[in-house]
């Protein structure tokens, strides 16, 4: 077990590695990205561009270039922004994570709820219509296009029904939870449910027909025989055993939306968390943010995925490595 | 990303045959979803007859100044607001007139329904093709990775995570700059600029991962099997043990994974469109012309929740159609419906 | 002009401008009625201007910095020797002493500019403005390697050496000063016509000498106006607050402000800040109005809108060295092409631009009325005004030509406004016999990338704004050999356009207008004309500036140069 946490460890550094360098060639791959004239302003004289290329090490081979930024951003730990000069990339980064957390943990609450709620229903319920209904639901959520939902959730929460229904609602944008906790609620209120309704849709099936397996399964029979209660075997074994399912799947998403997945939400609902940080540096091609903000996303998309499959592996012997 | 990332329970049937048809084709969801499906297809091939014959309209073609006549009056496609300040130019309403404008015009004078009908063909197209794309090579990395273990499935495995790691949206926005100006050429296969293959290709890629994992764990449980074992003990061949033993074995998972991949690589063509990377203009895809609309949301809403609506109704009837096809090849849910 | 914060103030290459000196310009360019301020009105002072934009700007070093978002903030803290007048109207083109005490004398032939600094004048850290600190604040242009080191200030003495080698910048011999007089004497190489405007942008501020020879980035530098900045977040805000040291010397140049504090907001999109302004949350708005809010704003908040003249342009350059475009017949045929108006609707209507035909836009120094390229008119029998397009002429020309069939890709930003140009210009190319696609690309590296020509950009939609009213800005900045220069991303001749003849006549028009500026407009104007006969570009329009203000904020007051006067708003 132990080496296999320890190969998960250094493969995850090698994927980080991997994609740090492919992110770097693309960037400097694309026409038109050199940042030097756009570092060095409108219409400046040629002597002012090799001295700003000189100054930001952009006259210096790929390689080294490389090699200095990653000096910078792990080491020197100093890296600043190619379009906001003097801003530090990592303290810029970190002032981010609150926000995405408190839009992260916020909408999986409510999707965990929702879907424990709604997926037991739809596994459990003796009503002929529950079931179909709930599962119709769920293909629906999982169906609609976030960031489509978040702008006419805005359309109708900002605009059409702001000056009746919504006239509580403060506009978008994030509010710290220490300067106010309220606002920040508000604020919140409807990114969660937009995040949230993708994902209730995606746990209502898999919590569904994970419970509808778990009641056939043999030891299951053997409750029954028993003479224990639908319900007592409902909660204490069936969805018992769904939660494992879950709880991984919970853990890769939860990882991957920690990481910057919520990219659209956040841009709709103009939440400057993680997501946000990264779309702005792809739309200003701003590479140390970019790069920044790419490793910090894969490092929790690849060290997720590297604890769901260790968990696996420790559960399953069938799929241990060898 | 929109993403399911569960390795979906999907246990074959080792002889899936007839009777998982059977079900399928009697399964309510089945006939619903194919209902939706065939309409939506039909209106997409249709696409060229409502613009030529009924709207008299080329969706491709800006007209900022025409005009039309509508109950005997000449009426502006475009229209400048008249009151006020009078700022902002407004495209038309929904007229409900087949024959003019039926549900508006966008800013560019174009009538939106010829063009939700003709970027029903793109996004499709895309999703359909792409799809195709992500199941090959899932299946080939999938299966490799899990019948060679040991190293092949390491180096696989970690070449999954960078795929699922990868920024997609800046190999978007880089390539797009790319793909716009002078076409990209990996060796043999050359991407034209403008051309679609470039958007196929990157959402192609996005889901391997999604579902070469599941077949890669389901490789390596048949691998253990003792029918597998047995003809590893004959002296079988690897490609023949593959050919013969694994794949078909492999094939109903990821049959079921086909439609909601389908479902799945609409939505990310839609997000991606939200980028400017994908169909150019003045092609459209559903994805693009939502993102034409978000300019348009407060004045003519339609335009963006039209082909919105359109990918959620056609997602859902791909997912559901998704459900059924795993219902009826996945053999424990067989014994509960017998039951 | 549009919503991303690139769009800055393009400001001109300058440095061939071998000319005399002369206040004439001044006094003539700038016809005189236009406002000059009231005095201040204590009873108006107080509360928090609230500012948005979708994005920070950038560094806040005003060395460096070169935006009109930050300019516009510039204007009320830091000052230079000079600065362009606190006024509305034209009277803002003029410029006026600030920290000096009187407009320079001039001397040894336009090469010397004599100053005298005002005395008892602090900076925002206590420290008092002494010479030093204007001889160091010179000397800092260079060593940050600021954009218009090499385009405003070169005709400087040393100015060349410090170019080569910006650590160890030293200008004693360009700048001399004298502490016990408050003298400053600045030496050019040879006269420039120009340089009392560009002593009077935020670049030749005057700024501590002790102030670090590099990029102060989010680090405030201490003022002199009425505000300081007190903190500095690009992803959160930047805060401005009153200069405790600062008492008003001059009216014109830097009059005491009305808000107590400025705070500008960063991350707020252009949908979401018209929102915020309609609600009075927040009294200003820096990117342009989103095109579906424009009718509600144009109808139920009209009395909040301000429309104001610009001297800009929107136009198309059309590269001369590569086909089709190098052929004139082409480059005639796509002007003849071009539905002004249709641009027009898609920018937001007639009341918010006017059609163009010509280079200097209307009301600029040396422009005439007149039209080649419109229904009925040749270039060489030009109507006054746009009408309408003319796409059989237009045809026939692309066929005489034989560029029809050939390829031709529209570059354009990727933001709504742009890029729904570039599909309507994909139509029109389309419809006079070419194969046209449309290439929108981001809108932060879309201005570098139609300017190198390794990219082999045929035609693209840019914007140009005046520095000053000055024709040779446009038509020498943009279409002047000096400005073409192959394989760089600053090559601001973006059609590549060099005609030696015509060159040479801007030129010597540039030497008339310092002895004669009304017979060298003229001679600007037949520029303007000949040079659209030979059609390197398309003009489209005259944009407006449209500022949208909440119902709270009184005494807008908009200055052609320096945009809405921040200072002077009043928010009781």
């Amino acid at each position: 077990m132990i080496k296999v946490i320890l190969t998960r460890i250094t493969s995850l550094f090698l994927v980080l590695a991997a994609i740090s360098v492919l992110v770097f060639l693309i960037f400097f791959a694309t026409p038109g990205v050199d940042p030097a004239a756009r570092i060095a302003g409108r219409n400046a004289d040629q002597q002012t561009l090799i001295q700003v290329r000189h100054s930001f090490g952009l006259d210096k081979p790929i390689p080294l270039r490389y090699l200095s930024m990653m000096n910078h951003l792990f080491i020197q730990r100093d890296l600043t922004s190619y379009v906001n000069r003097g801003t530090k990339v990592i303290p810029e980064l970190l002032s981010t994570i609150p926000a995405t957390l408190s839009l992260v943990v916020g909408a999986s609450i409510i999707w965990l709820l929702m879907s424990v709620v709604l997926g037991i229903k739809a596994a459990s319920s003796k009503r002929k219509w529950i079931d179909p209904l709930i599962s119709v639901l769920g293909i629906v959520g999982v169906s609609i296009p976030v960031y489509w939902l978040g702008e006419v959730v805005n359309l109708i929460t900002q605009s059409k029904l702001h000056d009746s229904i919504f006239h509580w609602l403060p506009p978008l944008g994030y509010v710290g939870i220490t300067s106010d906790p309220v606002q920040w609620f508000l604020h919140l209120i409807f990114p969660w449910i937009t995040l949230s309704i993708l994902y209730t849709g995606i746990y209502i099936r898999v919590l569904r027909s994970e419970i509808l397996t778990a009641m056939t399964e043999d030891f299951v029979k053997t409750e029954r025989a028993k003479g224990a209660g639908e319900k007592r075997i409902l909660y204490r074994h069936a969805f018992r055993m769904s939660l494992l399912s879950i709880v991984s799947l919970f853990g890769l998403d939860f990882g991957a939306l920690v990481g910057g997945s919520a990219l659209l939400t956040e841009v709709v609902f103009n939440i400057h968390g993680i997501g946000k940080l990264t779309f702005d540096s792809l739309q200003n091609f701003d590479l140390p943010v970019i790069m920044a903000t790419v490793i910090y996303a894969s490092f929790f998309v690849v060290l997720a995925n590297a604890i769901v499959d260790i968990v696996y592996a420790w559960l399953d012997p069938r799929v241990r490595y060898e | 990303m929109i993403g399911l990332k569960k390795h979906t329970q999907v246990a074959f049937s080792q002889s899936p045959g007839r009777v998982s048809w059977e079900i399928l084709n009697k399964d309510k969801r089945t006939r619903i979803s194919f209902a939706i499906l065939l309409l939506i297809i039909a209106l997409a091939i249709l696409a060229p007859i409502y613009s030529s014959f009924i709207a008299h309209t080329n969706p491709f073609v800006s007209s900022l100044d025409a005009s039309f006549n509508m109950n005997g009056k000449t009426v502006q496609v475009l229209q400048p607001s008249t009151q006020g300040l009078g700022l902002g130019v407004t495209p038309i309403g929904p007229t409900w007139k087949f024959n003019h404008y039926f549900l508006g015009a966008d800013s560019q004078g174009r009538d939106i329904v010829a063009r939700i009908l003709y970027g029903g063909r793109n996004t499709l197209f895309i999703g359909f093709v792409s799809s195709l794309l992500t199941m090959f090579f899932a299946i080939l990395i999938g299966v490799i990775a899990g019948y060679y273990r040991g190293f092949i499935d390491n180096f696989l495995s970690r070449i999954l995570d960078l795929i699922w790691a990868f920024p997609v949206y800046l190999l978007a926005i880089s390539l797009s700059v790319v793909l716009l100006t002078s076409g990209l050429n990996f060796g043999f296969i050359h991407f034209g600029a403008g051309s679609l293959a470039l958007p196929i290709f990157i959402i192609g890629m996005v889901y391997i991962p999604y579902v070469a994992r599941p077949l890669r764990a389901q490789v390596l449980s048949i691998r253990e099997r003792d029918f597998v074992k047995a003809a590893i003990g004959y002296g079988a061949g690897n490609s023949n043990i593959i050919f013969t033993e694994i794949l078909p074995n492999v094939l109903p998972s990821a049959l079921v994974f086909f439609p909601i991949m389908v479902a799945l690589n609409m939505l990310t063509e839609s997000a991606l469109s939200f980028l400017s990377i994908g169909v150019q203009p003045p092609s459209a895809s559903w994805g693009t012309i939502i993102n034409d609309g978000l300019a348009l949301l407060y004045t003519r809403p339609l335009v963006a929740i039209l082909p919105g609506l359109m990918i959620v109704i056609t997602a859902a009837a791909l997912n559901l159609y998704g459900d059924a096809v795993r219902d009826a090849l996945d053999p424990k849910l067989n014994t509960r419906i017998i039951k | 002009m549009y919503s991303k914060k690139n769009k800055l103030f393009k400001v001109a290459t300058i440095s061939l401008l071998i000319t005399l000196v002369s206040s004439l310009i001044l006094s003539t360019n700038v016809k005189a009625d236009g406002n000059s301020l009231p005095a201040f009105d204590k009873s108006k002072a107080g509360g928090t201007l609230k500012l948005v934009a979708q994005s920070a700007a950038g560094t806040l070093d005003p060395k460096i910095n070169y935006t009109a978002q930050y300019w516009q903030l510039y204007v009320a803290t830091y000052d230079g020797l000079l600065a362009f007048k606190y006024a509305s109207g034209p009277e803002a083109f003029k410029v006026v002493p600030d920290l000096a005490t009187a407009m320079p004398v001039i001397s040894n032939g336009g090469k010397t500019l004599t100053f005298t600094l005002r005395s008892g004048i602090k900076f925002s850290n206590g420290q008092p403005v002494t010479v030093n600190d204007v001889k160091a604040s010179f000397e800092r242009v260079f060593k940050v390697s600021g954009p218009t080191a090499g385009t405003f200030f070169n005709g400087i003495i040393g100015a060349d050496v410090c170019l080569k080698t910006p650590a160890t910048c030293k200008l004693d011999k360009g700048i001399v000063v004298n502490p016990s007089t408050n003298q400053v004497v600045l030496n050019l190489v040879s006269p420039d016509d120009a340089i009392l405007y560009k002593l009077s942008t935020p670049h030749a501020a005057i700024n501590p000498a002790a102030t670090p020879g590099k990029d102060q980035g989010t680090t405030p530098i201490p003022t002199t106006g009425p505000y300081m900045y007190k903190s500095y977040d690009t992803n959160k805000s930047l805060i401005l607050v009153r200069n405790p040291y600062f008492k008003e010397w001059s009216h014109d140049a830097n009059p005491q402000g009305y808000p107590d504090q400025i705070e500008y907001d960063f991350g707020v999109t252009p949908t979401a800040a018209v929102t915020a302004v309609e609600n009075n949350q927040v009294n200003f708005m820096f990117d342009q109005i989103p095109a579906d809010r424009l009718p509600e704003i144009g109808t139920k908040y009209a009395n909040q809108a301000h429309i104001s003249q610009l001297t800009a342009m929107w136009y198309l350059p059309l590269n001369v060295n590569i086909a089709p475009f190098n052929n004139p017949k082409a480059r005639q045929a796509i002007n003849y092409a071009v539905d002004r108006n249709a641009l027009i609707k898609i920018y937001g209507g007639a009341n918010l631009a006017t059609p163009v035909c010509s280079i200097l836009p209307p009301n600029f120094p040396g422009h005439v009325d007149f039209c080649g390229y419109t229904k009925g008119a040749t270039p060489q029998k030009p109507a006054t005004s746009w009408t309408a397009p003319d796409l059989d002429l237009a045809k026939k020309l692309v066929k005489e030509s034989g560029t029809q069939g050939q390829p031709v890709a529209v570059v354009v930003a990727d933001d709504d406004v742009n890029k729904q140009m570039g599909v309507y210009l994909q139509s029109v190319l389309n419809a006079i016999g070419y194969k046209a696609t449309v290439e929108a690309i981001s809108g932060n590296i879309q201005f570098t990338y139609i300017q190198n020509t390794k990219n082999k950009v045929q035609i693209s939609v840019t914007q140009w704004f005046q520095d000053y009213p000055a024709a040779v800005d446009f038509l020498y900045v943009l279409f002047g050999c000096a400005s073409f220069i192959p394989n760089s991303d600053s090559s601001i001749n973006m059609a590549g356009y060099c005609n030696k003849p015509l060159d040479d006549r801007m030129k010597a028009a540039i030497t008339l207008g310092a002895v004669n500026p009304t017979a060298a407009n003229a001679q600007w104007g037949q520029i303007d004309k000949d040079m659209m006969a030979d059609a390197p570009t398309v003009p489209l329009f005259t944009p407006k500036q449209l500022d949208f203000i909440s119902s709270g904020t009184k005494n807008y007051v908009f200055s052609p140069q320096n945009k809405m006067l921040f200072s002077q708003a009043q928010l009781k």
